[in-house]
């Protein structure tokens, strides 16, 4: 009878705790989702016009040169991830071994993170702008002809870009891969350091090896991250231009659905958010992949 | 010995100092820049300021853009999303990390796999349904759009601070005649505290420093976050950078004060390697 009631009381105590995280989560995340992909086969325009239109914006999206340029910019800016990894690796392991400053190099190093992305994107635009500091220093020095329009062509500006967001991560990768590393007996570090081991050594021999779980987790929350939250570095540098040349999915959806104005083609920009999910879900199963099969190596 | 040390100490070291001092520059070359006239600006962007310090660019900041106002709003989305997010994270990491039942793994999963939708996915969506209800424009749309996408990267690091609480304590709390909220209250909150401290300051300082949510969802002049502003401010007044580096900077301050006051805190909350 207690025990019973006892039994009731839990399930209570249970039902009432979690109902508002499936209530938010349900209405704000998986009604959505489940609104895009059935309005991608449509030509909603979030109003009246609401058309069954099939795979059309899928078969217009793929055979518009701006799909494959998008898809090279997300390629491209993806390469961002091993460097902040690798760098981040290199931070994390001067920082374990306790260099000179590490204690202030720990603490500044994560700065970036706290200060919002608009802010740095536009810090990074105007260093990189054609009358900007970055291009005084370059003619200072007698290299004029290094003195160009940085973001007037895919190019550089892609270059910046990475820059930019490889400098915003480092901080965060040093402090993830530091964590993990202190799961790591100080003694195998000791052992290495007698048998003679060198920098590089250690990082590779040791680190890489015995966390693989932890980078396995660094490369997956940045690419995803570079997947999808490049927007504020876009908008303040260079609005996906010149052209579409910077452009990426989760930007591309905002150009076509609030970037022109309302009544812009919801449809179309569904249809685009859908490729972004499958590819989001794709970089996360063959990642996933990848750190088993390293992980069985051990 | 040396051998084995000699890259580290002699050229690792050294660009570690150097990576470092890019990070901590651009603030100084804001705080600079912002004191200068635009002329000074362009004749030297690397030199102290020359003759009387501008503060008229922190003046018109203050006075035309109205940045207190832009502060206040982004303070009223990032403390009531954060606000919302403690009290669902709460009840809901009490039941994920101290109760069994049929069906707990799968749900937790369920919740943690909506991590994984982007919001550029959903926006449409949302945005739509906001307009439907009247929602756009009101500082409730952000909230609940923050809420839900910071919610399971919450739940899962409460969940983990509140599964180290030793069991006894809540059974001792019971056998004390606690009800269910008097254990959440006595128990769960004091001993899960180091967690929701990190929560608080994590998702406070994501929330202030966001663009693309309040950006399309509060497009009305007296209702913008500050970083919607910014981003306006930036595109208007291209000629003029010592008055964008003075708003800049200020936007920038508020965050960057949280972190050196809870750095510690927020930096061994990072090594566990639970959020992004």
């Amino acid at each position: 009878m207690i025990r019973g009631k006892r039994q009731r009381t839990a399930a209570r105590e249970i039902g009432l705790s979690l109902l508002p995280v499936v209530v938010i989560l349900v209405v704000f995340r998986v009604y959505p989702i489940v609104t895009a992909i059935i309005k991608s086969f449509t030509n909603w325009d979030g109003l009246s016009r609401n058309d069954w239109v099939g795979v059309k914006n899928y078969v217009d999206l793929v055979s518009s040169g701006t799909f494959w340029l998008v898809l090279r910019n997300t390629l491209v800016l993806l390469l961002n991830v091993p460097l902040q990894v690798f760098i981040g690796l290199v931070v994390a392991l001067l920082l374990y071994e306790q260099v000179k400053g590490w204690r202030i190099y720990r603490a500044v190093i994560y700065t970036p993170q706290i200060i919002s992305a608009v802010i740095i994107g536009f810090l990074f635009r105007t260093f990189f702008s054609l009358g900007g500091p970055v291009n005084a220093v370059l003619t200072a020095i007698g290299l004029e002809e290094l003195a160009i329009e940085w973001f007037g062509n895919a190019g550089t500006a892609l270059g910046v870009l990475v820059l930019s967001i490889v400098w915003f991560s480092i901080g965060w990768q040093a402090i993830v891969i530091l964590g993990g590393m202190s799961a790591i007996p100080p003694s195998v570090f000791e052992a290495a350091l007698l048998d003679g081991a060198s920098y590089w050594q250690r990082a590779f021999l040791i680190v890489v090896p015995m966390l693989v779980r932890t980078i396995e987790f660094a490369v997956l929350a940045s690419g995803v991250w570079t997947l999808t939250q490049l927007f504020p570095f876009l908008y303040s540098m260079t609005k996906g231009g010149p052209g579409f040349d910077t452009t990426t999915l989760d930007y591309l959806i905002y150009l076509r659905s609030f970037g022109f104005g309302f009544g812009s083609n919801y449809g179309y920009a569904s249809a685009v958010a859908v490729i972004l999910l499958v590819v989001v879900l794709a970089f996360t199963a063959i990642e996933m992949r990848v750190a088993n099969r390293a992980d069985d190596w051990n | 010995m040396r051998a084995r040390t000699r890259l580290r100490d002699w050229i690792l070291s050294p660009l570690l100092a150097i990576l470092t001092l890019t990070f901590v520059y651009p603030l100084v070359f804001m705080l600079f820049n912002s004191l200068k006239t635009r002329s000074d600006y362009f004749v030297n962007p690397f030199g102290l300021p020359k003759g009387p310090l501008q503060f008229s660019n922190y003046a018109s900041m203050i006075s035309q853009f109205k940045i207190f106002t832009l502060f206040r709003n982004s303070l009223i989305v990032a403390g009531g999303t954060v606000l919302i997010l403690l009290a669902i994270s709460v009840f809901a990491s009490t039941i994920f990390a101290k109760y069994r039942f049929k069906g707990r793994a799968a749900l937790f999963l369920a919740v943690l796999a909506t991590m994984f939708i982007p919001s550029q996915v959903t926006i449409i969506p949302v945005y739509v349904l906001f307009s439907r209800l009247g929602m756009v424009n009101r500082y409730w749309s952000v909230i609940f759009s923050y809420v839900a996408l910071f919610l399971p990267e919450a739940i899962l690091l409460t969940t983990a601070g509140f599964r180290a609480i030793i069991d006894e304590l809540l059974e001792a709390a019971e056998i004390d005649g606690c009800g269910y909220l008097a254990r959440i209250r006595h128990v769960m909150i004091p001993m899960g505290r180091a967690s929701l401290f990190l929560l608080i300051i994590f998702y406070f300082i994501t929330a202030w420093n966001d663009l693309f949510t309040p950006m399309i969802f509060l497009q009305s002049m007296n209702k913008r976050t500050v970083m919607v502003a910014l981003a306006a401010l930036m595109g208007r007044y291209q000629g003029t950078p010592t008055l964008q580096f003075a708003g800049l900077l200020m936007s920038a301050i508020p965050a960057l004060l949280i972190y050196a006051v809870f750095q510690r805190q927020i930096i061994r909350g990072l090594s566990l390697g639970a959020i992004k």
